[in-house]
C-alpha cells in the first residue's frame, strides 16, 4: 500500500513540476488500479444483484458488509482518478457522500423518502417503496412509469404521513386501548372503535405534512383545470392487497374538490377502523394487527366506461381464459359488486378470441359531478342493453392486462376506465392469489415440455430470471432500435447501454455477446426482462418473426410458444415481500442503476451521478479518456527500452515495452513482429499486415491536394510538433497505446486486452490529413461506415473519426485489432483517391473483401 | 418418511430471515426442523433434546456461535453441526472443524448447497448407526 501511495504522490508531484515528466509506468500504474477496482465493484454489484433471484439465503449482515465494501471502493476509484488528473474530479467524492448517506439511512431501517418527508409523486415511486407507499400506489407507479401505461397522475401520501399525524394527534395509546378491548372481546369494543374514527377525523394534520400536500398538488394541477378534473382518493394500506387484499374494504373517495382534501385524507386514515374492516380483521383473526395507511391522490380520471379485468378466471384458472366486466360512467358500483355489468370471456392470446359475451341491462350509471361527488344516472334507453366496449378496445384491454400480469409475474386483477377522449388508463392492479390452483395447470411440466422444440439451451449465463414468449427482433443499427416493436425478444449481437432504451419494451432479451455483470443485464433486472446473455449463437440460430419462448431460469430457448411454463412461474413461491428482499433492493436502487448511459449526454456529470454504479461508470470512462489525452514522458525511464519495429512495411513505428508486451528473448536493438507478444499489439500488427491493403504505389497526390495540405497546420491535440512523424507503441502484456503519423493522418489508437472483458476497450482517433475538405468528409464517412459495421461506435465531428468498443471477450476484442490493423493500412492513403461519393461505396466493398479473406470472423 | 423418524434438525440464527427461508425448505425435504433466533433458548432446548443435526451462525448476540457449538457437542457428540457465518474466515473454519464441526457454509449460499451438505451428514449419521 505504501508503495502504492508513494507512486500516487510521485504522480501528483510530478504532474505539477511539468505534465511530460511523469513515467508512463508510473501513470499505468494508476489505472491499472482503477481497472481493478472497477471490476470488484461491477462484480460485488452483480452477486448483489443475483441474489434477488431467490435462489440464495442471505441476511441483513451480507446486505450491510457488501454496501460497506462497495462503498470503499467507490472511494478509492475517485481517489485513483484524481490521482490520475490532479484534483480534478473532486466534485466525486460529494457524489459518495450523499449516496452513501442514503445507504446508511436505508440499513439502519429507515427508507429514505427521495426529495420530501411524507409525500411520493408517482414518478418516484417503484416497488422497494411499497413499505412506504402502499401495494396500491407501488403498483400503479410501476404500471405508469415502468411499462409506460397510462394511469391517473397523483402523489402518494406515505406511510411515514399516517405515522406523523398519529404521533402528533398523541393517537397511538387510544389505539392500544382499543386493541386491549377487542382482545377481551369487550363490549365496549364499538364505542372504542367509534372514537378512534373520530379522533382521527377530528385531528390534525402536522404542518409540514399539510405544506407538502399543497405543493404536491399545485405540480399535479399545472396544466390543469381544477374547476374541471377533481381528486379521487384511495387507500394504500400496508397490508392492503397483500396476502389479505381487504379488498373494497377501505375508504376510497371519488371526485373530491382539491380544498378538501384534507378532510378527505383524514377519512380515509379513519376508514382503518371502520365497523367492516373490524368485522374483516376479526374473521381473519388479525386482530392484534398494527396497520398503517399510505394514500393515493390522483387526478380524477372521468370514466365513460369503466370495469374490471382477470387476466386469469381465478375460479377456473385451468379455462385459460381473461375475464372482463365493464359498465357505463365510473366503475365503483362494479368493483364493489352493488351492480351488474357486461361479462366478457377472453382468449389469453392474441387474438384474444371473444369465447362469450354476456351482456346485462345497465339502466343505472356513476358520473362525476359537477364541483364534487357522485351521482347516479339513468342510462339512455338505447345504451342500457348495448355492450359498452369495442371489439378494439376489448382487445387493448386484454393486452394491455397481459403486459402487467408479465411485468408482475402474477395473473392479475386490473380496475380499468376509459375516457372520454378514448383512452385505456388503469387505475389499480393487483395479483390474483391462485398459487393453489395453478398447480392444477401445470402438473406435468416435464411431459408438457417435451412436445416443443429446443433451439438451444445451457449457452451463455442469466442475467435476470424469468419466462417469456414473443417475436423475435434482431437489433443491428441504431435505425433497428427505433423500429422496436412492444413485447418483442430482443436479439443482438453484443450487449450495449445504448440498447437501454428498447429493454423495457422487450419480452426478453438474448445476445451473442456480453456479460451478467454488464450495463445492460443491470438495465434489464430494473425492468425484470428475462435476459440470456453470451449465447454465442442467438443472432445465427433465431430469424426475424420466429416465435419463442425463453426460460431464463433453465436457460432453454424453445420454438413456439410454450404456455405451460409461463404459467408454472405463477406457481413458484416468491420471497420478494420479506424485508430483506425489499431492503436489498432499496440499496441496490443507490448502487446499481446505470443513470449515465451515454457520455455524450448531459448529465454525464459528477453531480449526475446518483449511484455508486454511476460513480464507477464515470470514473472508468474518465480514467480511459485521461489515459489517452494525458502528455506523459515518453523517453524518461523508458527511453532505454525504445526499439524500433522490423517490419516489412515502412511504418517506422518505435515500440516502448512497460511490461510483457515484447519477449525477453528479443533483440535490444530491432524487434520482429513474432516477438511482440502484447495481445492487443499483436493483433494490430496481424490486421496492419494483411497483403494487398498498404498501398505501396508512391503517393499519387494531385496538385490541388496538395496545395490543400499546404495551408493546414498541424495542430492536434494529441500530437505536440514535437512529436510529429514519430510513429511509437507503447505496450504491455494486455495493454497498448498506439500513435501514428501516416502521411498527413494522425492516428491514436489504445486498447486493452485480457480475459476479464469488463476491462476490455478498444479506442480509434483519427484525424488531419492531406486534400480538400469534402474528400475529407467523404473519408470519414467512409471510416465511420466500415467501423460501424464492424461494430464499433463511431462518433464524426468533422473530419475527426472517434470510434469506440469495449467489453467483448478477448478473441473478438482480438479480432478488432485486426480490423483496426488492416484499416490503417487501408486509409493510407485513401483521400487522395477518393474524388467521388460514389467512392466510399467501392472502397467500403474493398474493405470488407480484404477483411473477408484475411481476418477470420470471431463468434 | 412413513413409519421410520425424521431427521431433526435444530437452526439457529439471530435473523429470522435465514429461519424464515431455511425452516420450509428443509420441512419441504422430509426433516424435522426446529428453528430458534435467540442462542439460549436453543441452549436449553439441546439439553431437553438431542438432534441429529444442528445448523448454527457463528456470530451473534449473547451466547456465541462457537460456545453453543462446544455446548452441542458436550452433550451429544453424535450430533452433527454444520456453521452458517457470513464472516468467514479460515481460523474460524479452522477452530470450528478442530470442535468436530461437520461442515462450514459461508453466508450467502444457495438453499441448494445447505440441502446438500445436510443430506450428507444425514448419511453420515445413518452410517454410524
Amino acid at each position: 500500500m505504501s508503495t502504492f501511495t508513494n507512486l500516487i504522490k510521485a504522480v501528483f508531484k510530478e504532474r505539477k513540476k511539468t505534465a511530460s515528466q511523469v513515467p508512463f509506468t508510473v501513470i499505468f500504474g494508476v489505472f491499472q488500479k482503477i481497472l481493478e477496482y472497477n471490476n470488484q465493484v461491477l462484480e460485488l454489484m452483480a452477486e448483489m444483484g443475483t441474489k434477488l433471484g431467490g435462489a440464495y439465503i442471505f441476511d441483513q449482515q451480507y446486505i450491510r458488509s457488501t454496501c460497506h465494501h462497495i462503498a470503499d471502493l467507490v472511494y478509492k476509484l475517485i481517489y485513483n482518478l484524481n490521482a490520475l488528473a490532479p484534483k480534478k474530479y473532486l466534485k466525486l467524492y460529494d457524489a459518495l457522500g450523499a449516496i452513501t448517506s442514503d445507504i446508511e439511512e436505508e440499513l439502519a431501517g429507515r427508507p429514505v423518502i427521495p426529495q420530501a418527508e411524507y409525500i411520493m409523486p408517482y414518478s418516484l415511486i417503484t416497488d422497494d417503496f411499497t413499505d412506504v407507499v402502499g401495494a396500491k400506489n407501488a403498483n400503479l407507479a410501476e404500471i405508469k412509469n415502468l411499462l409506460g401505461l397510462k394511469a391517473p397522475e397523483g402523489f402518494a401520501i406515505t406511510i411515514q404521513a399516517f405515522k406523523a399525524f398519529m404521533e402528533f394527534n398523541r393517537l397511538q395509546a387510544k389505539m392500544d386501548a382499543l386493541n386491549a378491548a377487542w382482545q377481551k372481546e369487550d363490549a365496549s369494543k364499538n364505542q372504542a372503535t367509534e372514537e378512534i374514527r373520530r379522533l382521527i377525523l377530528e385531528g390534525t394534520v402536522p404542518q409540514l405534512l399539510q405544506k407538502e400536500i399543497y405543493s404536491s398538488l399545485d405540480i399535479l394541477y399545472q396544466g390543469v383545470n381544477p374547476e374541471e378534473t377533481l381528486l379521487a382518493l384511495r387507500s394504500s394500506a400496508m397490508s392492503e392487497d397483500g396476502e389479505h387484499t381487504f379488498a373494497g374494504q377501505y375508504l376510497s373517495l371519488l371526485n373530491e374538490p382539491r380544498e378538501n382534501i384534507l378532510q378527505a385524507y383524514k377519512s380515509i386514515l379513519a376508514s382503518l377502523y371502520s365497523d367492516s374492516v373490524m368485522e374483516y380483521r376479526q374473521q381473519k383473526e388479525l386482530m392484534d394487527y398494527q396497520e398503517s395507511m399510505a394514500v393515493a391522490c390522483q387526478l380524477m380520471v372521468n370514466a365513460k366506461v369503466s370495469g374490471v379485468l382477470y387476466t386469469l378466471d381465478p375460479r377456473a384458472p385451468d379455462r385459460e381464459v381473461m375475464l372482463i366486466n365493464a359498465t357505463w360512467g365510473l366503475g365503483a358500483p362494479v368493483v364493489d359488486g352493488r351492480a351488474r355489468a357486461d361479462l366478457y370471456t377472453m382468449d389469453r392470446e392474441e387474438p384474444y378470441e371473444l369465447k362469450s359475451l354476456d351482456v346485462v341491462r345497465k339502466p343505472e350509471k356513476l358520473v362525476a359531478q359537477k364541483g364534487g361527488g357522485t351521482d347516479i344516472r339513468m342510462v339512455h334507453q338505447d345504451l342500457q342493453t348495448t355492450t359498452c366496449l369495442t371489439d378494439e378496445q376489448m382487445k387493448q384491454i386484454a393486452e394491455t392486462g397481459l403486459k402487467i400480469e408479465r411485468f408482475f409475474k402474477n395473473p392479475q386483477d386490473i380496475e380499468w376506465a376509459i375516457d372520454h377522449e378514448d383512452n385505456l388508463v388503469i387505475l389499480q392492479a393487483r395479483s390474483l392469489n391462485i398459487k393453489d390452483q395453478v398447480a392444477k395447470l401445470v402438473c406435468d411440466i416435464s411431459s408438457v415440455l417435451d412436445d416443443f422444440q429446443i433451439i438451444f439451451k445451457n449457452k451463455g449465463s442469466i442475467a435476470q430470471e424469468g419466462i417469456a414468449t414473443g417475436k423475435v427482433f434482431i437489433v443491428k443499427t441504431e435505425e433497428d432500435l427505433d423500429r422496436f416493436p412492444s413485447d418483442a425478444v430482443l436479439v443482438t449481437a453484443y450487449t450495449s447501454p445504448r440498447l437501454g432504451k428498447v429493454i423495457k419494451k422487450a419480452s426478453a432479451i438474448i445476445t451473442d455477446i456480453g456479460s451478467p455483470t454488464g450495463h445492460m443485464a443491470t438495465i434489464a433486472r430494473e425492468f425484470r426482462v428475462p435476459t440470456i446473455v453470451n449465447t454465442g449463437v442467438a443472432t445465427q440460430l433465431l430469424h426475424p418473426g420466429q416465435i419463442i419462448t425463453v426460460d431464463a431460469r433453465e436457460n432453454v430457448v424453445y420454438e413456439g410458444a410454450v404456455k405451460a411454463l409461463c404459467y408454472y412461474e405463477f406457481a413458484e413461491e416468491t420471497f420478494e415481500t420479506t424485508y430483506e428482499f425489499r431492503l436489498l433492493q432499496r440499496v441496490l436502487k443507490k448502487i446499481a442503476p446505470l443513470n449515465l448511459l451515454d457520455p455524450s449526454e448531459k448529465n454525464f456529470t459528477p453531480s449526475g451521478c446518483k449511484t455508486l454504479h454511476d460513480i464507477t461508470r464515470y470514473v472508468h470512462e474518465k480514467a480511459v479518456e485521461e489515459l489517452i489525452g494525458l502528455e506523459y514522458d515518453k523517453t524518461s525511464d523508458t527511453a532505454g527500452s525504445g526499439r524500433k519495429l522490423k517490419f516489412d512495411i515502412p511504418l517506422d513505428l518505435i515500440l516502448v515495452d512497460i511490461g510483457g508486451g515484447i519477449r525477453d528473448s528479443a533483440s535490444l536493438s530491432e524487434v520482429k513482429p513474432q516477438d511482440v507478444i502484447s495481445l492487443p499489439m499483436k493483433a494490430f500488427l496481424e490486421g496492419l499486415s494483411v497483403p494487398g491493403a498498404w498501398d505501396t504505389e508512391p503517393m499519387s497526390v494531385d496538385f490541388g491536394s496538395f496545395m490543400s495540405s499546404l495551408t493546414r497546420t498541424f495542430s492536434s491535440s494529441m500530437a505536440t510538433p514535437k512529436y510529429v512523424g514519430q510513429n511509437l507503441a507503447v505496450l504491455s502484456k494486455e495493454y497498448v497505446n498506439i500513435n501514428l503519423r501516416l502521411g498527413y493522418h494522425f492516428n491514436m489508437i489504445v486498447a486493452h486486452i485480457a480475459e476479464n472483458l469488463n476491462d476490455n476497450y478498444a479506442y480509434f482517433r483519427f484525424l488531419g490529413g492531406v486534400t480538400d475538405i469534402s474528400r475529407r468528409s467523404r473519408r470519414a464517412k467512409l471510416l465511420g461506415e466500415i467501423l460501424v459495421k464492424s461494430d464499433f461506435r463511431v462518433d464524426i465531428r468533422g473530419d475527426l473519426v472517434i470510434a469506440r468498443i469495449k467489453k467483448l471477450g478477448l478473441e473478438m476484442m482480438e479480432e478488432k485489432m485486426k480490423i483496426l490493423g488492416l484499416l490503417v493500412s487501408f486509409m493510407r492513403q485513401l483521400d487522395v483517391k477518393m474524388n467521388h461519393e460514389q467512392e466510399i461505396e467501392r472502397l467500403k466493398n474493398v474493405f470488407q473483401d480484404l477483411k473477408n479473406d484475411h481476418i477470420k470472423n470471431v463468434i | 418418511m412413513g413409519d421410520k423418524q425424521k431427521t431433526k434438525i435444530l437452526i439457529l440464527d439471530d435473523e429470522p430471515i435465514v429461519l424464515k427461508r431455511l425452516k420450509p425448505a428443509l420441512e419441504k425435504s422430509g426433516y424435522d426442523v426446529e428453528a430458534f433466533s435467540r442462542s439460549l433458548e436453543a441452549s436449553n432446548r439441546i439439553m431437553e433434546q438431542d438432534f441429529d443435526i444442528v445448523i448454527t451462525d457463528l456470530k451473534m448476540e449473547g451466547l456465541d456461535g462457537m460456545e453453543f457449538l462446544t455446548r452441542v457437542k458436550d452433550r451429544s457428540p453424535a450430533t452433527e453441526v454444520i456453521v452458517i457465518t457470513g464472516f468467514a474466515t479460515m481460523e474460524t473454519a479452522k477452530e470450528s472443524f478442530k470442535k468436530g464441526v461437520f461442515d462450514f457454509l459461508a453466508k450467502p449460499f444457495k438453499l441448494g448447497e445447505i440441502k446438500d451438505v445436510v443430506a450428507k451428514a444425514e448419511i453420515k449419521i445413518k452410517d454410524k448407526r
